[in-house]
C-alpha cells in the first residue's frame, strides 16, 4: 500500500490526501498516517518551513512584507503541503 | 481503589489459527506480578492509545479516586497510575502517553516503547477509536511485536455505527488472534468486559496468539538474516525479532544499542547488510499498512458513499481541472469588479477633498512663506504621499475580498487548480507553489524556491517570480485603471492580471524546456473543508494590511515622494529644467514607442523602490500647476488610452522592486542574476508595451 502511494506519488502531479484515499482505497486518515510516515522515513518534506520561512532573518522570514501572509495556508508553520524528496526517486 | 465485581460471562475463547510468530516472547510470569500480604494477586496493566481515542475515559473509569498523578522518571510528560481489583486480584493500571506509533520519535513513543519492553506489564489495553479504526490499527501493529499480550478496547462503537461503520468484533477477534472487547467508555458500556478479558488472558496467557504484520516478501530473507547475525547479542530484555525489524527501519536507538553489544566484525556485516537496504524501511511499515488492509477487509463493513457534503459538491467545480480555471478567472474578476464599484467613488472623493482640499488649504495657509516650502508640503507631501493614502477604500475592499477568499478556504483551491492548469502549460508543478506565494509579495516568490532541489530550475523559478503580480502592482493598477477606462476597468485590469500570467506560462515554458526535461514533481496538498468566514478574521487581515500600507506611506513613499519633488523643483526654473525632467527626456525615446511622455517613465524608476511610488511620483509630477483636478482626471486628459494600457501593461511587468531583487541576490549567491532578472523583466516590460501601443496605433485605436 506504501509502496502504491509512492508509486502515484512519483508519476508526478498535485494530489489531496482524499483523492489519494479514493485512489488506494482505504480512508483519508490512513493516508494522513502514511505520509506521515514518508516524511518520517525521509521520502516527502513539508515545504511550508522551505518557502514562506526561508529567510533566516528573523521570525517571520521571507514573508514578513507578504500581504497574504497573515492567512496563507502554504505558510503555515505546520502547513499541510508536502513534495517529494530525492529519496524517493532513488 | 476501585472495584469492579466479578464477571458472569467468561470472555469467548480467542479465534487461534495461524500468525507470523505465534506466542514468540510472550512471558507467563512478570516481574511486577505478586501478591499482597492479603495474599491478593498483583498485577500491572499498561494503558495504550493513540491521542484522543477515549483513553483517559478508560483509565478514569476503572481506577476512579485511586489515581496518582506525577510525572515519567526524567520527564516532564504526566504519568497516571491508578488501581482497580477484580477477582482477587489487584490490577495495577499505567496509563501509558497517547501516541500514533511506538517509533520513538518523541518522547511519548519513547516513554510508551520502554515502558512495554523493560517494564514488561502483564497485559497491555490498546484502545482504538472504532469510528477511525483504520488508522487507530497502525499503533497496534506495533504493539503485536512486542513481548506482552495485547487486549483490544474497541471504543466509540455507537459513534462508529452512526458514521455508518460496521464492525465485527468477533471477526475482528479472530484476524487479530488477540482479544477484542467492544466498549463505549463514556456511558461505562463494556468496561467490564474489558476488565474480564484482561483477567482471562492473565490467567491463561497460552491462548494470546497475535497475527503480527510481516515484513514485504523481498525482505523477508534480509530480515532473517539480520535476526541470524544477532541472535545471542541481543540484550535481555529486547526481543531479538523485534530488534532485528527494527534496525531494518532504521531506528536509532536501537541500532545504537546492537552496535555496542555486537563484536566488530559482525556489526560490520550487519551494518553492510543495512546499507544495502536502505529502503526496507518501506517494506516493514509497508507490510503494517497491508496487515491493517487484511484486518479492515475481514471485519469492517465501511459506510457507503452517498453522504456527499457541501465541500465535495463545491470542488467538484472549484477543483475541476477546466471549471475550476473558469471560477478562478470569474472571480478575479469579481474581486476586481467590486473593487472599483465600491472603492473608487469613495477614493474620488478623498482625492477631491483630501489631497486636492488639502493642498489648496496649504497654499492658502502658507501664502506668505517661501515658494519651495508651499511646494514640498502641497505638492511633494500632500500631492506624493497623500495621494497614495488614497488608495486605502480600494486596498480595504481588495483586502476584504482576499482575507474573505481565504477563510473561507478558496485560496488552497485556487492553488491546486493553478498547478494542474501549469502542468497543462508544461510547467514544473514544483515551481508552482513559490510562484503562487509571489500573489502576496515576490519576495517569499524568490525565497520559496528553496523547495526545488534542481539548482538549475531554482534558478529558472527566481528568474520568473517577479512576474507575478504583487498585491502592491495590482493595488497601482487597481488606482489607475479606473481613471483611464471609467467602467471597463474591471475588464482591463482582469486582461493585465491575465497578461501577465500568459506572459509567465510563456517564458515558464521555455525554462521547462531547458531545464526540467519533462521530470515530474508531486505535491500534497491538504484542501481545507469551506467553512462560514469569520469576521474578526477578516477585520484582522484588512487591519493588518493597511496599517502596514499606511506605515509604508508614512516612512518610505513619503522619502520617496519629497526627493521626487525636489528633483523635480531643483534647479528649475520649471518642471522641464529640472533634474527629474532632465532624466525624463533621457527616457523619452523609449517612452515615445509606447506613446508615454517622460512623467510615466519617471514613476517607473521610482517604482523600484518600492511600487507604490509610482502613484506619488505620478502625483507630485502631474500635480504641478495642476490645483484643480485629481492626478485620475490629469492623467486621463494627457494620456491617451493605448499608451494608458501599455503603462499599465509595462506597471505589471516591470523590473522587481528593490527587496525582491536583493532576495534574488541572496539566493542566487551574487548580484549576476540579480542584474540578469532586471534587463529581461526590462526587455518584456518594454517589449510587451510598445507592442501594445504599436498594434493600437495600427489598427486606430485610442493613440
Amino acid at each position: 500500500m506504501l509502496d502504491r502511494l509512492l508509486g502515484i506519488l512519483r508519476a508526478g502531479g498535485i494530489h489531496t490526501p482524499d483523492r489519494l484515499a479514493s485512489q488506494l482505497g482505504v480512508s483519508e486518515q490512513l493516508v494522513d498516517q502514511m505520509l506521515a510516515d514518508l516524511s518520517r522515513m525521509g521520502y516527502l518534506r513539508s515545504i511550508s518551513s522551505a518557502t514562506c520561512h526561508a529567510l533566516p532573518d528573523g521570525e517571520t522570514g521571507a514573508c514578513a512584507d507578504c500581504a497574504l501572509a497573515g492567512t496563507c495556508s502554504v505558510g503555515e508553520p505546520d502547513g499541510n503541503v508536502w513534495a517529494l524528496t530525492q529519496k524517493a526517486f532513488r | 481503589m476501585s472495584t469492579v465485581s466479578a464477571p458472569r460471562v467468561r470472555t469467548p475463547l480467542i479465534g487461534g489459527g495461524h500468525c507470523a510468530t505465534p506466542n514468540d516472547g510472550v512471558r507467563t510470569t512478570n516481574a511486577h506480578e505478586g501478591t499482597t500480604p492479603t495474599g491478593e494477586r498483583v498485577i500491572t496493566v499498561a494503558l495504550a492509545g493513540q491521542p484522543n481515542v477515549g483513553k483517559s475515559t478508560v483509565f478514569n473509569m476503572l481506577t476512579g479516586l485511586s489515581q496518582h498523578v506525577g510525572n515519567w522518571p526524567g520527564k516532564t510528560i504526566e504519568q497516571k497510575t491508578g488501581t482497580y481489583r477484580y477477582n482477587g486480584t489487584s490490577v495495577q493500571l499505567v496509563d501509558l502517553p497517547g501516541t500514533y506509533s511506538l517509533t520513538a520519535n518523541s518522547p511519548e513513543e519513547q516513554i510508551a516503547r520502554d515502558f512495554i519492553i523493560k517494564e514488561h506489564p502483564d497485559v497491555v489495553i490498546a484502545i482504538v477509536n472504532a469510528a477511525t479504526l483504520e488508522r487507530s490499527l497502525y499503533l497496534l501493529s506495533e504493539l503485536v511485536w512486542l513481548p506482552v499480550p495485547v487486549v483490544l478496547g474497541l471504543n466509540m462503537v455507537d459513534v462508529a455505527e452512526r458514521e455508518g461503520y460496521r464492525v465485527e468484533s468477533h471477526v475482528l477477534e479472530a484476524a487479530l488472534g488477540l482479544p477484542v472487547v467492544p466498549i463505549i467508555a463514556t456511558r461505562n458500556q463494556g468496561i467490564r468486559e474489558l476488565v474480564e478479558a484482561v483477567d482471562a488472558l492473565v490467567r491463561d496467557p497460552l491462548r494470546y496468539a497475535p497475527r503480527r504484520p510481516e515484513i514485504r516478501e523481498d525482505h523477508r530473507a534480509v530480515l532473517d538474516e539480520i535476526e541470524l547475525l544477532i541472535a545471542g547479542y541481543v540484550p535481555p530484555p529486547y526481543p531479538s525479532d523485534w530488534v532485528a525489524l527494527k534496525l531494518l527501519e532504521g531506528d536509532v536507538e536501537i541500532t545504537r544499542l546492537i552496535q555496542t553489544h555486537l563484536p566488530s566484525e559482525r556489526w560490520e556485516q550487519v551494518h553492510n547488510i543495512l546499507r544495502q537496504h536502505e529502503d526496507a524501511i518501506l517494506a516493514v511499515a509497508g507490510g503494517r499498512y497491508e496487515w491493517i488492509g487484511r484486518m479492515m477487509r475481514a471485519a469492517v463493513e465501511q459506510p457507503r458513499v452517498g453522504q456527499v457534503t457541501l465541500t465535495d459538491r463545491l470542488d467538484r467545480v472549484a477543483t475541476h481541472p477546466f471549471l475550476g480555471l473558469l471560477v478562478l478567472t470569474g472571480i478575479l474578476a469579481l474581486v476586481f469588479w467590486l473593487t472599483y464599484t465600491i472603492a473608487t467613488p469613495m477614493q474620488s472623493w478623498l482625492d477631491a477633498y483630501v489631497v486636492q482640499g488639502g493642498a489648496e488649504l496649504v497654499r492658502q495657509m502658507l501664502s506668505g512663506a517661501p515658494p519651495w516650502i508651499v511646494g514640498l508640503l502641497a505638492d511633494g507631501v500632500i500631492g506624493g504621499a497623500g495621494t497614495v493614502i488614497t488608495f486605502l477604500p480600494i486596498l480595504v475592499i481588495f483586502f476584504a475580498i482576499l482575507g474573505l477568499l481565504e477563510d473561507v478556504g478558496y485560496m488552497a483551491r485556487a492553488a491546486y487548480v493553478m498547478d494542474r492548469f501549469m502542468h497543462a502549460m508544461g510547467l514544473h508543478g514544483k515551481s508552482f507553489l513559490p510562484l503562487f506565494l509571489g500573489f502576496g509579495c515576490n519576495v517569499p516568490a524568490v525565497a520559496g524556491a528553496r523547495i526545488i532541489d534542481s539548482p538549475r530550475a531554482r534558478l529558472l523559478t527566481i528568474q520568473l517570480a517577479p512576474l507575478v503580480p504583487c498585491t502592491a502592482r495590482m493595488a497601482v493598477v487597481a488606482f489607475l485603471t479606473p481613471a483611464f477606462f471609467g467602467r471597463g476597468a474591471a475588464l482591463v485590469a482582469w486582461g493585465l492580471v491575465l497578461l501577465n500570467l500568459i506572459i509567465l506560462a510563456l517564458v515558464g515554458i521555455v525554462a521547462n524546456r531547458l531545464a526540467f526535461r519533462g521530470t515530474h514533481a508531486a505535491f500534497i496538498m491538504e484542501l481545507p473543508l469551506y467553512h462560514i468566514p469569520n469576521r474578526r478574521t477578516i477585520g484582522m487581515f484588512v487591519w493588518q494590511n493597511t496599517t502596514a500600507f499606511l506605515r509604508k506611506a508614512g516612512s518610505i513613499i513619503l522619502v520617496v515622494s519629497v526627493i521626487v519633488w525636489a528633483l523635480s523643483a531643483f534647479p528649475g526654473p520649471g518642471l522641464e529644467n529640472s533634474v527629474i525632467g532632465q532624466l525624463g527626456q533621457l527616457m523619452k525615446p523609449v517612452g515615445q514607442l509606447m506613446g508615454l511622455d517622460w512623467q510615466p517613465m519617471v514613476a517607473l524608476v521610482t517604482s523600484f523602490v518600492a511600487k507604490e511610488n509610482a502613484i506619488a511620483t505620478l502625483g507630485v509630477l502631474y500635480g504641478e500647476g495642476e490645483e484643480a483636478a485629481g492626478l485620475g482626471e490629469t492623467m486621463a486628459a494627457s494620456v491617451p488610452p493605448a499608451a494608458a494600457l501599455a503603462f499599465l501593461a509595462v506597471t505589471m511587468l516591470f523590473i522587481p522592486c528593490a527587496a525582491t531583487l536583493a532576495t534574488i541576490r541572496q539566493e542566487t549567491g551574487g548580484w549576476r542574476w540579480a542584474v540578469f532578472n532586471v534587463g529581461l523583466l526590462l526587455a518584456i516590460s518594454f517589449g510587451v508595451g510598445i507592442l501594445i501601443y504599436q498594434s493600437a496605433a495600427l489598427i486606430g485605436w485610442g493613440v
